[in-house]
């Protein structure tokens, strides 16, 4: 199989988020469109009803480095959430703390993440986490730098 | 990885012999990926600059059309902010017999005639149409910040 590089990759990956996602429960997109190198982006999760995250919005930041998708990309939450693979210092998320994410693979996408965070957030296990206070934010962070000092 | 001899021929056919003002070359870790520059058509704002582009030969190649992009930032209406191109050879004009060297020909010549009626950047392009001479002016100074 041809390999498809970063660039492209990712290209293909924003017109498929500039469409919007099937029921609009995730979406993201590029946090400057004037970003040739196409680092950063933002992410949203809606909260699965019948959960204590109904009703809110969840933002996050998607870094993705040079090696993408080879390697997954860094992934934060910028607004507070109560869900175990979540570093409650940072809104860094431990993407080997979600079975389906755990191993990597080159065809994941940030739809795939996005859309298995979600889903963690309907588990059984963690459906009822009590939630923190609406609006609260994690602080903000270099990611650039942080996926630069990340071990793989 | 073996590569269709289609995908060879070119390849060799471009590295012996490129069309004036354009250089293409597989990458290292993947031949299908090739690093791409074009040159500015003369007698045009972009005339001078050198400019760096990608291209990526899908898995469907050549029944799928490359996919092209440019790195060097390009004031240009048919060009947008990430480097996408706007040229229908690349989309639905697609045909199978056409080539990259095809492909590099006709996105150099869509240097030499921008088309504002056709945007894919539309800010750029609504610059064009109020002032075409203010527009050029602009190409000629991104021409000389960037793509040399």
């Amino acid at each position: 199989m041809a390999k498809v590089p970063r660039s492209f990759r990712l290209l293909s990956e924003l017109e498929h988020g500039e469409k919007g996602i099937g029921d609009g429960s995730c979406s993201y997109g590029l946090k400057d469109g004037d970003d040739l190198a196409m680092y950063e982006w933002n992410g949203t999760i809606l909260g699965p009803p019948h959960s204590s995250y109904e009703n809110r919005i969840f933002s996050l930041s998607i870094y993705c480095g040079d090696k993408y998708p080879d390697l997954p990309p860094l992934v934060k939450f910028e607004s507070k959430v109560n869900l175990p693979c979540v570093d409650q210092q940072n809104g860094l998320v431990d993407l080997s703390r979600i079975p389906s994410l755990a191993n990597w693979k080159r065809d994941f996408t940030l739809e795939t993440i996005l859309v298995e965070l979600r889903r963690d957030m309907a588990s059984p296990v963690n459906r009822k986490n009590p939630q923190p206070l609406e609006g609260a934010e994690y602080p903000p962070a270099d990611l650039q730098t942080l996926a630069k000092n990340r071990k793989v | 990885m073996s590569l269709p001899k289609r995908i060879l021929k070119e390849t060799e056919r471009l590295l012996a012999d490129s069309p004036p003002g354009i250089t293409a070359a597989p990458k290292d870790d993947n031949l299908r990926h090739f690093d791409v520059t074009v040159a500015g058509p003369d007698s045009s704002p972009y005339q001078g600059g050198v400019f760096k582009l990608e291209l990526f030969l899908p898995e469907e190649y050549p029944m799928n059309p490359p996919k092209v992009r440019f790195l060097t930032k390009v004031y240009h209406p048919n060009i947008d902010k990430l480097g996408r191109i706007c040229l229908d050879i690349l989309k639905d004009k697609w045909s199978p017999a056409l080539q990259i060297r095809t492909v590099l020909l006709s996105i150099q010549a869509l240097l030499g005639a921008p088309n504002p009626d056709d945007p894919l950047a539309n800010d750029v392009a609504q610059h064009w149409k109020d002032d075409e001479k203010d527009a050029i002016a602009e190409a000629k100074r991104w021409t000389q910040q960037y793509a040399q």
